[in-house]
């Protein structure tokens, strides 16, 4: 695939196509939500009646991918939900600026620089640590509904 | 020796005891714990602290300190106790026996119970060294005290010590002491056969004794005390394991010809009841001493008592004494004479005229407990009731009762149990009530009658008294399952929400109810066909008019109760029409006339109801859809369309004549209704028509999809009579085409789809000829492998595939393509390995484009898994070359994502990402396992080295592969540990040639994993590493033998460039295989593998060996134990002319020479 095209569909689905609506009862522990206008990552998920001999209802716990808040919901599981678009790029990382801001190289070779460093001690210290020691690190980042976040990373080796 | 302690001044063990007592306050204060413990450590762990501990115990004046003093004795003795000399064993012993008498009066009863206690053990530990002289004098001084000649504490005192003295020899309750379970079963016959009679006559005599004293008196006196203890004590004696009991274990002597002892054992297991199986040399003391009539007016003397003050229903006493009277009644073997039951008789009659007193008449015992008296009395009514049931047949059973009443003890028992119920139905919200213990006890004892029938053969019934009280009970239960159903038809609390969990809770009680239902068959059937059919005209008749809530709950109870009193579950067989149902109605040969037929039908008329889609809503919730689909599928398990075979098998098994001929009447019938014929097939087509509408017309149902997917459905497909009649249906092509097309089927839960794949696939055997058979499963799946062809090769996958939609297509069809994969039969084999091999690529394609959504990945590996597992034994050799490339593409491609990968999301995922990543390594594991199979296992037409396919070497390029992805955390986990470990050992003990090709680091990366489980706490898990650990030595020193290289480099020592020495792995395998046996904790199982182990080893690595043993005794400073450890050292390779030669009776050989060793040299080694 070429990179013009990858630009084009980063940049489009921006807009019109942040979530898509999912039947209740097909999602599923490790999935993703709409809760509250906010994409969540499924951590739990239980069935129970409206009544006895009522339909079946899903009780939600999940977890905000981005501020690992909690939230929950009740759906009636013939419902339909939303389910985020949640997509994953993957960027070399170049530079660690003093603000905390990173330097990311991108796949048609442009620079993004808008970054923070994430906010989790391990990931952070680790792409601190791996910085500094001069490994080529590759840093996943994770974006949905607008907002994105590094929330992985990979050493792919010493720099030669 | 001396005791070093000897010299010892006084002043030095006051200074031990005060630094104790201050050790002992700073705990109870929480000071400075540690401290504390440091300072009790140290004594414990010194030598020989006796005589500062028995100065402790003689004179502190701080109870803890005594305690801690007599904890730190044990400690010490069973340490050091090979070491000690007989005269200090006898000492220890006699010490604690004369503390505990002395000061039998002492206000800190748990001082006085731990020193008993060690006592008990010390004497034990001794049991085996100590002179019958010896004992002798420890029980003489016993004896006079259990008879009460030095007053009542000291009695009290004495029985105390013998319970803990009896609960030591006892295997459940006997503390390890780091003994061979050897030495513990002869200490347990010893006592048995030496003591045990002796002991409880002494008790005996205690207690009859005291018994008159308090009969006499008014008001509590201290006698109460050493008789409780006494009769505890007697209990205790009566559960003990006995050795004819073992012998006897077949025999039901005398009562019963009818019952074998099969069945016996079997409902024993069942509800835990152990019966009490002395031999025949018991007689005259348990039997013919009058010793249970005396216990009888002893519990009636109390009974009238009290009132007074000091006893009360439920006071030790009255306690101890139902207890016994309820364990008398489980007195059976060879304790009675073979007269034919007759002694027998006598002794139950006897406990019988005193229990009845309990219970009878059941309506009053009912009204007073209501109102207030304990629930004690009749509750151990019903519990001698059970006993009773479980040591006679139920013809003796009920006949019992009638010498002293004009009817059986059946009627009683249905008595009892009506009361019972009629408690339940008007308090059944609370939980725990004494009705619903009295219900369960009460149900045990029926289902221990009836299994009894059961067994004892098809022509025997209950007495016609019997079935009639049946046949009350029956309905009285379900009257009460009724009014509890639609009294909580409107209840909403979470638990008995769903299906899935009331069923299973419910199952085994409701297996009970069916059990005295067809002891009563003839009436309830009828009942529950007028029950069912008045609840179905209320609905139609109140239908637009009234809430229909809890006629439908009742319907649903109704349901269950009525499947399981027509069809048994089948636990995997197939489960035949039950035989009270067959030859009760032998004679009804019409079919619309047939009891169980008009049920059924007027069930499966009423289910069918639910395709109209008016009365779906109307009617058919999800729930009562639930019981529908339940009691189908368990129904035609049984009734449906049953095999010829199953019909010939039956006669066979029943082999007899007279049965066959009966037995035919009633399966024609039933088989005109629903076998292979044409009503048959329209049953089953109801069947399938209901099934296609719960899984489209109740979206969001889990509950219900899953029962019609994994019960009915697979139940169904497990039958070859009738998928051949499915795949001829127009309502089974409905399903097939619903599931290929319609989306709706595609938004039922993913696993559900696997399983109606599976399910579909398995029905394509029914077809007539293997071609039309593969031309189905392509028609089936091409579909699913097309779409995942095509999106796998789209331009923008990369941007599309994240799509939440497209995720849950890919993930369904990889789900449906697993169901498939994993109904992988010859017939179809083919067919199924193009599905696989079409989508090998797109496969790889989305573990790459998926790598981050791990929900994706372990479906692709489940896939992979489940289909290789299912093709790889059928696979010719050029296929075989194929999936193996394939399986190592894919293995490089995981281990390349996820090495050196770190994933965090926000707050505790860090654990769920660790959970993926055990699940992903876990189906890894089982991928190469099932690769190995092809290697023990294979069915192709030329050997698949003709591809130049080496299943060893795959395997290792596989284990070389993820080994590096499993650390030490992630073998925390059981299951993952288990699978790795036991590949590992499976691959080191059939290959262990490839091992030199592994490179260096991949090689210690195993060894460190290895040496990690060595240590591990599962017993499994170590054993494992063992057998690997002797797998790799065994191979080395045999290939050596034989002039080769063995392991190669990676078993030489050296000293790389840089100057750092690089030990060999067998070296360093057994420093640490010799740390572990010397100075860590492991379970003595394993000392058997440690040997097979350590053998090849120490051949390997003679010289290294030496090393070690000479460090470990120039290490030992005392000259004793150097000389002991030397000695140890010298016996562990030489005796039993053991030879260097790795052959069965050599390694045999070693084992015996370890396990002396570690016995000899453990204990001062582990000396501080």
């Amino acid at each position: 695939m070429s990179d013009e095209e990858h630009q084009f569909e980063s940049k489009a689905d921006a807009g019109a196509s942040k979530t898509y609506p999912q039947q209740a009862g097909t999602i599923r522990k490790g999935g993703y939500i709409v809760i509250k206008a906010r994409p969540c990552k499924v951590v739990e998920v239980s069935t129970s009646k409206t009544g006895k001999h009522g339909h079946a209802k899903c009780h939600f716990v999940a977890i905000d991918i981005f501020n690992g808040k909690k939230l929950e919901d009740i759906v009636p599981s013939s419902h339909n939900c939303d389910v985020p678009h949640v997509n994953r790029t993957d960027y070399q990382l170049i530079d660690i600026s003093e603000d905390g801001f990173v330097s990311l190289l991108t796949e048609n070779g442009n620079t993004k620089d808008d970054l923070k460093l994430p906010t989790d001690d391990s990931l952070l210290s680790q792409i601190k640590g791996g910085f500094e020691e001069g490994k080529d690190l590759v840093v996943s980042v994770m974006s949905a509904m607008g907002e994105e976040q590094i929330c992985a990373l990979k050493d792919i080796g010493p720099k030669n | 020796m001396a005791m070093n302690t000897g010299a010892a001044d006084l002043a030095q063990l006051q200074a031990t005891m005060q630094a104790i007592e201050v050790a002992c306050h700073a705990m109870q204060m929480h000071v400075n714990p540690a401290a504390a413990e440091a300072t009790i450590v140290s004594l414990r762990e010194s030598r020989r602290p006796y005589q500062a501990c028995q100065f402790i115990i003689e004179n502190s004046q701080m109870a803890n300190a005594r305690f801690q003093a007599a904890g730190i004795i044990r400690h010490a003795a069973l340490r050091e106790w090979g070491l000690l000399e007989a005269d200090v064993r006898r000492g220890l012993v006699s010490f604690c026996l004369c503390f505990i008498m002395k000061h039998a009066t002492l206000p800190d009863g748990y001082v006085l119970v731990k020193v008993a206690s060690l006592g008990a053990q010390l004497l034990k530990r001794g049991w085996l060294d100590f002179t019958a002289a010896e004992k002798e004098a420890f029980f003489i001084q016993v004896k006079q005290a259990v008879s009460g000649v030095h007053g009542l504490d000291v009695q009290f005192v004495g029985i105390s010590f013998l319970e803990s003295l009896v609960s030591e020899f006892s295997p459940t309750t006997s503390s390890a002491m780091g003994r061979p379970r050897e030495f513990h079963e002869q200490c347990r016959i010893s006592l048995e056969q030496d003591y045990m009679k002796g002991l409880y006559s002494w008790v005996q005599h205690a207690a009859f004794n005291v018994s008159n004293r308090i009969t006499e008196a008014d008001s509590e006196i201290p006698e109460i005390k050493v008789c409780s203890a006494a009769l505890h004590l007697m209990l205790q004696i009566l559960n003990w394991d006995f050795q004819s009991k073992k012998a006897g274990e077949n025999s039901k002597r005398g009562l019963d010809v009818f019952c074998d002892g099969k069945q016996e054992s079997n409902s024993l297991r069942r509800f835990e009841c152990t019966l009490v199986q002395p031999g025949p040399e018991w007689r005259d003391v348990l039997i013919s001493s009058g010793h249970v009539g005396w216990l009888l007016n002893f519990y009636t003397a109390l009974r009238k008592k009290f009132s007074c003050e000091g006893y009360w229903l439920d006071c030790p006493l009255a306690v101890s004494a139902r207890k016994l009277i309820v364990q008398f009644c489980t007195l059976t073997g060879a304790i009675f004479p073979s007269d034919s039951g007759h002694m027998q008789r006598q002794h139950l009659l006897q406990l019988l005229a005193g229990i009845v007193q309990w219970m009878e008449p059941p309506d009053a015992v009912s009204d007073a407990i209501k109102s207030g008296k304990s629930e004690s009395e009749l509750l151990d009514g019903c519990r001698a009731l059970l006993s009773l049931a479980t040591v006679t047949s139920p013809l003796i059973f009920d006949e019992l009762l009638k010498s002293l009443r004009p009817y059986g003890t059946l009627t009683l028992l249905s008595a009892v149990m009506c009361e019972v119920f009629k408690d339940l139905m008007t308090n059944h919200t609370e939980e725990d009530t004494w009705s619903s213990e009295a219900r369960d006890i009460l149900l045990d004892t029926w289902i221990v009658l009836l299994m009894q029938l059961d067994a004892s053969g098809h022509n025997h019934s209950l007495p016609a008294e019997g079935i009639s009280a049946a046949a009350d009970l029956f309905a009285v239960i379900v009257e009460s399952e009724l009014k509890a159903a639609s009294e909580s038809a409107f209840n909403d609390d979470d638990e008995h929400d769903y299906l899935q969990a009331s069923v299973t809770a419910m199952d085994e009680r409701l297996s009970s109810y069916a059990l005295i239902a067809r002891a009563a068959i003839g009436s309830a059937i009828p009942l529950l066909t007028k029950l069912f059919s008045e609840r179905i005209m209320r609905l139609h008749q109140g239908r637009g008019i009234s809430n229909p809530t809890e006629t439908l709950e009742e319907l649903y109870s109704l349901l269950l109760i009525t499947g399981h009193v027509l069809a048994d579950e089948g636990q995997g067989e197939t489960p035949l029409v039950p035989k009270e149902i067959k030859s009760h109605y032998a004679n009804v040969l019409e079919m619309d006339k047939h009891p169980v037929i008009m049920l059924s039908g007027s069930i499966i008329k009423f289910a069918e109801q639910s395709l109209d889609p008016v009365v779906r809503t109307s009617f058919f919730s999800p729930r009562l859809m639930e019981a529908v689909v339940w009691f189908l599928a368990r129904w035609s398990l049984t009734y449906l369309m049953p095999s010829e075979e199953s019909v010939e098998h039956r006669s066979s098994y029943e082999n007899c004549n007279d049965a066959l001929l009966r037995s035919k009447h009633p399966t024609n019938a039933l088989f005109s209704f629903s076998g292979e014929n044409d009503r048959g097939k329209i049953v089953l087509d109801i069947i399938i028509r209901i099934s296609l509408s719960t899984l489209v017309s109740y979206p969001g149902e889990k509950d219900l999809q899953a029962l019609t997917c994994y019960q009915l459905l697979h139940g169904l497909v497990k039958r070859k009579s009738i998928i051949t009649h499915l795949v001829t249906l127009d309502s089974w092509r409905d399903l097939a085409n619903a599931f290929a097309n319609e989306r709706v089927i595609l938004s039922l839960n993913a696993a559900h789809q696997r399983s109606l794949a599976q399910t579909l696939t398995v029905s394509a055997c029914g077809m007539k000829t293997p071609e039309s058979s593969n031309e189905y499963i392509r028609s089936l799946t091409s579909h699913m492998t097309a779409y995942l062809v095509e999106l796998s090769s789209k331009n923008d996958l990369k941007a599309i595939a994240q799509q939440p939609d497209i995720i849950l297509l890919v993930s369904c069809l990889l789900e449906r393509l697993r169901g498939v994969a994993r109904a992988s039969e010859p017939r179809v084999q083919n067919a199924i390995y193009q599905m696989g091999f079409s989508v090998m690529n797109p496969v790889l394609t989305f573990l790459q484009t998926y790598k981050d959504e791990s929900v994706v990945v372990y479906l692709l590996l489940k896939f992979v898994t489940d289909w290789v597992e299912g093709q790889i034994i059928y696979l010719e050799a050029q296929e075989t070359a194929a999936v193996v490339e394939f399986c190592m593409r894919l293995l490089q491609l995981y281990s390349a994502h996820n090495i050196g990968k770190i994933s965090v999301s926000l707050s505790n995922s860090l654990r769920t990402a660790d959970a993926d990543k055990y699940k992903d390594l876990r189906a890894l594991l089982q991928l190469l396992s099932n690769l190995c199979s092809k290697d023990l296992v294979d069915f192709a037409s030329e050997p698949i080295e003709a591809y130049g396919t080496n299943i060893s070497q795959v395997v290792y390029t596989g284990l070389h592969i993820i080994a590096p992805l499993i650390t030490p955390e992630l073998l925390k986990y059981p299951k993952l540990c288990h699978s790795y470990f036991s590949l590992l050992s499976h691959l080191l003990e059939v290959y262990p040639e490839i091992i030199e090709q592994l490179s260096v680091e991949a090689f210690s990366h195993i060894l460190g994993t290895l040496d990690f489980g060595l240590h591990h706490q599962d017993v499994e898990a170590v054993d494992l590493c063992l057998r690997a650990v002797k797998a790799l030595a065994s191979h080395h020193y045999k290939d050596r033998g034989a002039g080769k290289i063995g392991l190669g480099s990676h078993a030489t020592s050296y000293n790389d460039p840089n100057g750092n020495f690089h030990e060999s792995v067998l070296s360093r395998l057994l420093r640490s295989l010799m740390q572990l046996l010397l100075f860590e904790d492991y379970s003595t199982e394993l000392v058997s593998s440690a040997a097979d182990a350590l053998l090849p080893l120490i051949l390997c690595e003679q010289s290294v060996y030496q090393k070690l043993a000479s460090e470990l005794i120039e290490r030992q400073t005392n000259p004793v134990f150097r000389f002991r450890l030397r000695n140890g050292f010298q016996s562990l390779t030489t005796s039993n002319n053991l030879s260097s030669t790795l052959d069965r009776i050599n390694y045999q050989r070693f084992r015996k020479n370890l396990h002396s060793f570690i016995e000899d040299v453990w204990g001062f080694l582990h000396i501080v």
